[in-house]
């Protein structure tokens, strides 16, 4: 199978600091998952294989062509950064027009192009407000609308999950599917095991600058299930999502932080499940927010890189 | 819809980042603050037709003992105020942030995962702060014009055309000092110190002596530009005239293009190969 994204002792450090080390990888055409802790050099990684950091030492290439100082390889990628940083003032078709506009679009098919790929995301309806105004759910699609556009052959998504609520989460994991479906190549990054999963089964493990495996999940998958899960959720009604969650065996324990109520689960699966649910029938008012910290993953890596 | 997935041109690329940019930096607050700035002279222009309103015998307009008309003291402020203030005040100000509020922002990484040259998001943007700058001065001298000239009965229409000279000077003065502060702001560690520095330190320092540090000005070879006569009959100016060189204008003109255009292709060189660590 022809690799979208070769390295070849690829590392990069930033003075003392070593983002990257000695990493010699091949990832294959579909979906792939790049899963690590924060500090783990997954942002780097990105990084490198957007071509926005040089490599120190080792080559990288993506889509058969060394991604650093070659504009023109932009026409085939679309990169979805993790950051939540936009031209506030500008609407999400503005927005999504003027930077389709940088990809040689005249100004009236840069316009239909944002609109389609405004609708890919659910977001038409939103089209013509401010991004200052849109929702964390709906200022991620925005970002995925300007990295699809283009219709690229690789999507790079970099962490394009963080603080969705349950609902967005759900489609956006659809969305991506499809994509995958369609064709298209995608590496997608986050700290969420069960994200990834539910997305794709080929996977990339990185751990301190490495790359600790390549290939199927279920290692992991089963380690992870011994190590309770932390899930933060922003709600209306913290304290009636609270009185339903310990109704269920497998809530560990629960605390209230400001407007939201933080849980550790020991079957974060089912958990999500019915925090969909939840979301979904909004019996319990509306979730804003579900993120996970990185604790879960840390120690589930802590423990793999020790057997 | 037909893309076009040839190499992208710089120029084409650039076009399309100043269409991107002008918005954002027109409405920006750094617009905002330096737009006052610029209201300054206004008032200060506003008071002085209103003191002259005031007292008719034009006592009050004296340099150097010599009573002085509407059209001298417009030329003094665009020296003093325009050329030596607040062109500087604005290069530093816009030039060093071109890629630095992007970088900021965090929105820099939009830019530059697009098929475009890096190099053509500086020249675009620094393309977008000649604009802007000019849109933001133009008014400001403007109303100065029609407030100062009249002055001691100065002719509005016979000033005219010394008014466009001075567009034209203020522009290419914003092109140098602009194009100086990107590569500074693309080069340089805390480059808004660096700038201030440069314009209101060693600019009026070595300017004063005579030798050659002061080619390393962009004020040398602005005043070589300036077209207003000044009252010079003092000790002091008479003094100020022996060390005074100022070059040709024909030199001042190829120093400036070359200063422009040098440091605008530098800095476009450092983007092109720096690398931009955003802050998580």
């Amino acid at each position: 199978m022809t690799a979208i994204v070769s390295a070849d002792h690829l590392s990069k450090w930033y003075g003392q600091v070593i983002g990257l080390n000695d990493v010699t990888l091949s990832v294959p055409a579909g979906i792939t998952g790049l899963l690590g802790p924060n500090g783990a050099g997954k942002s780097t990684f990105m990084k490198l294989i957007t071509g926005q950091l040089k490599p120190s030492k080792g080559a990288i290439t993506v889509l058969g062509e060394p991604i650093w100082g070659n504009p023109a390889l932009y026409f085939r990628i679309g990169f979805c950064p993790e950051q939540d940083a936009f031209y506030e003032r500008m609407t999400g078709l503005e927005w999504v027009a003027a930077l389709v506009r940088l990809n040689g679009l005249s100004d009236t098919d840069a316009a239909a192009t944002a609109r389609r790929a405004l609708g890919m995301v659910e977001l038409l309806d939103a089209a013509d407000k401010k991004i200052g105004a849109y929702s964390k759910g709906m200022r991620q699609r925005v970002k995925m609308a300007q990295a699809l556009a283009h219709e690229p052959e690789l999507l790079i998504l970099d962490e394009p999950l963080a603080g969705m609520d349950p609902i967005a989460r759900r489609k956006t994991i659809r969305m991506i599917k499809e994509w995958g479906r369609a064709g298209k190549s995608i590496i997608v990054s986050s700290h969420i095991l069960h994200e990834i999963e539910s997305m794709t089964s080929n996977i990339l493990l990185i751990n301190q600058g490495r790359i600790l495996a390549e290939g199927n999940v279920h290692q992991i998958r089963d380690l992870i299930d011994e190590h309770p899960h932390t899930v933060y959720i922003k709600a209306d009604r913290t304290r009636a999502l609270a009185r339903e969650f310990l109704t269920h065996d497998d809530v560990l324990s629960l605390k209230f932080e400001d407007e939201a109520v933080v849980v550790q689960t020991g079957r974060p699966d089912a958990f999500y499940a019915r925090l969909t649910d939840l979301a979904a029938s909004g019996e319990l008012g509306s979730i804003h927010e579900v993120t996970s910290p990185d604790d879960n993953l840390q120690a589930v890596f802590q423990y793999l890189v020790k057997t | 819809m037909s893309v076009s997935r040839s190499s992208p041109s710089l120029f084409g690329s650039a076009a399309r980042i100043f269409e991107l940019s002008l918005g954002q930096m027109l409405w920006s607050r750094r617009s905002v603050f330096l737009g006052l700035l610029l209201g300054f002279p206004v008032l200060l222009a506003f008071a002085l037709r209103t003191i002259d309103a005031m007292y008719r015998a034009g006592l009050w307009r004296q340099i150097n003992g010599v009573r002085v008309g509407g059209a001298a003291i417009f030329g003094l402020m665009i020296w003093l105020l325009y050329i030596r203030f607040i062109v500087p005040v604005l290069g530093v100000f816009y030039g060093t942030s071109l890629i630095a509020d992007e970088v900021d922002d965090k929105t820099i990484t939009y830019l530059f995962t697009r098929p475009i040259p890096r190099s053509a998001v500086l020249l675009g943007k620094y393309l977008a702060y000649l604009v802007c700058t000019t849109l933001l001065v133009l008014p400001s001298v403007m109303l100065v014009f029609f407030l100062i000239v009249p002055i001691g009965g100065g002719s509005i229409g016979a000033a005219f055309p010394a008014l466009l000279r001075d567009f034209g000077m203020l522009a290419i003065g914003l092109a140098a000092y602009g194009a100086v502060f990107a590569l500074v702001g693309t080069r340089i560690k805390r480059p808004l110190i660096v700038g201030l520095v440069f314009s209101f330190g060693w600019e009026p320092a070595v300017l004063l002596f005579p030798g050659y540090l002061k080619r390393l000005t962009v004020a040398y070879y602005m005043q070589a530009l300036v077209t207003h006569e000044m009252p010079q009959d003092s000790a002091v100016s008479v003094l100020m005239q022996v060390f005074r060189e100022v070059p040709t204008v024909a030199t001042s003109l190829a120093a400036l293009a070359i200063i422009s255009t040098g440091t605008v292709w530098l800095a476009g060189r450092a983007v092109e190969h720096k690398e931009y660590v955003l802050e998580q």
